[in-house]
């Protein structure tokens, strides 16, 4: 016999089951806010990157390598203790004093920059495989180039751009776990509150689990229902 | 129709078109051939405006090209262009991919563009696949489409860049069919191509392109029994093998 007590009620006792709703919301609303960065961010970095001019090109570039090629909890720890530290020492306590979830939007900022990399080439790689003849197929018609991209360009893209999408989504969305090391409480963070004043840390993280996996099983659903929509009859989906 | 006059293009250093000279009627069909890299759809591109060129002049239905005042976009509504891959739109159906044009740029009703379309889908002979996407098309059905999608403007000119090579020989006949008919129908044409059997049946002029220059021209047969330049006597030994 195993001698641990299973608790499974430390996930709604109070105070407990707000903490774990709060974590959950947090992390919801922190992934999202990030996405969004990095959906925005990203589109800049994949446009850059493939415009016919070498500066953009070069910063988009960098942008790219440098942030792809560092750890992720590097970047967290330098935004939220490294630039702070840059600071005259007055204004650095004064900022970790008083400025309101610090931790939050520097996670949110952080994980929008990182993921903006990764989106950015996935934006990048969509535009590429558009054959320049297709664009000039529609010029040829006497289509404008907003009307080029507004019916034939970016209709195309966005079915090629989805999957990948959906993956970086759900990337960022796991990747909201590691903010915990700066203090942000989203779900594994208040999992990991909860385990240290109940010891329950069995039940509280597997309750996180289920959470990660049911939203996770939600956006796939909804982006399959969103690629059946809009899938090309006779085109095979692209691997993801 | 089109008047070429002394046009020369680079890309940076490079010359792709020098000092071209062209003439093309209403009505007439002019075919191109040339090597790979001559620069035949430089000049194609060049003649609807997708491409720029730093010296010399095109005139198209007594409207110069490079000229700034130009619009471009109505110019372009004139002269339709086919594609070697073909080029249709992949989230359209074929119908679809007709009316966008008709229905965007000359703001025709949903229902005019489409019966118009059908139209031109039973000229190329394919009216059964208006509602198919490209990728359920054949190669040889997805190139009609294309020929329908640029005749649905109603242009005055027709510039087809290797139609037919990206195509199984079983289906260049029927794309060439259809040509074949625009031809005789009275279109104004210039076509890249290397089938010489459709150059002999239609072509009015054959000119003969190489490194960026017309290097032999002539009317008909003539062109293929006593080539000029060496240069042209091989090139035509290797495509009518
Ligand atoms: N955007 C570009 N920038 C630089 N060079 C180019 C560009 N487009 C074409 N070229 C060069 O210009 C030359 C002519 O190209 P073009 O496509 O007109 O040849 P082509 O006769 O149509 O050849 P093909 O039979 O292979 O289609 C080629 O050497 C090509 O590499
Ligand atoms: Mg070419």
């Amino acid at each position: 016999m195993l001698s641990y007590d299973f608790d499974w009620s430390v996930l709604w006792k109070h105070p407990y089951g707000r903490w774990m709703l709060e974590g959950i919301w947090t992390t919801i609303t922190l992934s999202s806010l990030a996405f969004l960065i990095a959906v925005t961010l990203g589109l800049m970095v994949g446009v850059f990157r493939v415009l016919p001019n070498r500066i953009t090109r070069l910063i988009g570039g960098s942008y790219v390598e440098l942030i792809r090629n560092t750890p992720y909890l590097v970047q967290l720890f330098f935004w939220y203790f490294g630039l702070p530290s840059l600071l005259p020492q007055a204004s650095e306590k004064w900022i970790y004093d008083h400025v309101p979830s610090l931790p939050y939007w520097t996670g949110v900022v952080c994980l929008g920059v990182y993921t903006a990399s990764r989106v950015g080439e996935q934006i990048r790689a969509g535009m590429i495989s558009i054959p320049t003849d297709q664009y000039q197929a529609a010029f040829s018609t006497g289509l404008t180039t907003y009307q080029t991209y507004r019916y034939v360009i970016i209709p195309y893209a966005i079915r090629i751009i989805i999957p990948p999408f959906t993956t970086e989504f759900l990337t960022c969305f796991k990747n909201s776990a590691l903010t915990m090391t700066i203090g942000v409480l989203e779900t594994t963070g208040a999992s990991y509150l909860i385990d240290s004043y109940t010891w329950h840390g069995l039940e509280t993280t597997t309750a996180a689990s289920v959470v990660y996996i049911v939203i996770t099983l939600c956006v796939v659903l909804l982006m399959a229902w969103v690629e059946r929509r809009i899938h090309i009859p006779g085109m095979i989906a692209r691997g993801r | 129709m089109i008047q070429i006059k002394n046009v020369s293009k680079w890309y940076g250093d490079f010359q792709v078109l020098r000092d071209v000279n062209e003439e093309v009627k209403q009505g007439q069909t002019v075919v191109v051939c040339g090597p790979s890299g001559s620069g035949k759809s430089t000049l194609l591109r060049c003649i609807n405006g997708l491409e720029p060129f730093q010296h010399g002049e095109i005139i198209v239905d007594g409207v110069s090209v490079s000229d700034p005042a130009t619009n471009l976009y109505r110019l372009r509504t004139e002269i339709g262009m086919v594609f070697q891959r073909f080029e249709l739109y992949p989230h359209m159906t074929a119908l679809q991919n007709i009316t966008l044009a008709p229905m965007k740029v000359r703001k025709k009703s949903r229902r005019e563009a489409a019966d118009h379309a059908m139209k031109l889908l039973e000229r190329v002979g394919i009216p059964e696949k208006a509602h198919e996407h490209p990728a359920n098309l054949s190669g040889g059905q997805q190139q009609r489409v294309a020929i329908a999608r640029s005749l649905a403007m109603e242009p005055k000119i027709m510039m087809f860049d290797e139609p037919t090579s990206a195509l199984d020989p079983e289906m260049i006949k029927e794309v060439l069919d259809v040509m074949v008919d625009l031809s005789t129908g009275g279109m104004t044409m210039i076509v890249v191509t290397h089938e010489m059997g459709f150059a002999r049946e239609v072509a009015e002029e054959i000119i003969f392109m190489d490194e960026g220059s017309i290097i032999e021209r002539g009317t008909d047969i003539s062109f293929f029994q006593n080539p000029k330049s060496p240069r042209t006597k091989d090139f035509l030994d290797k495509i009518l093998m």
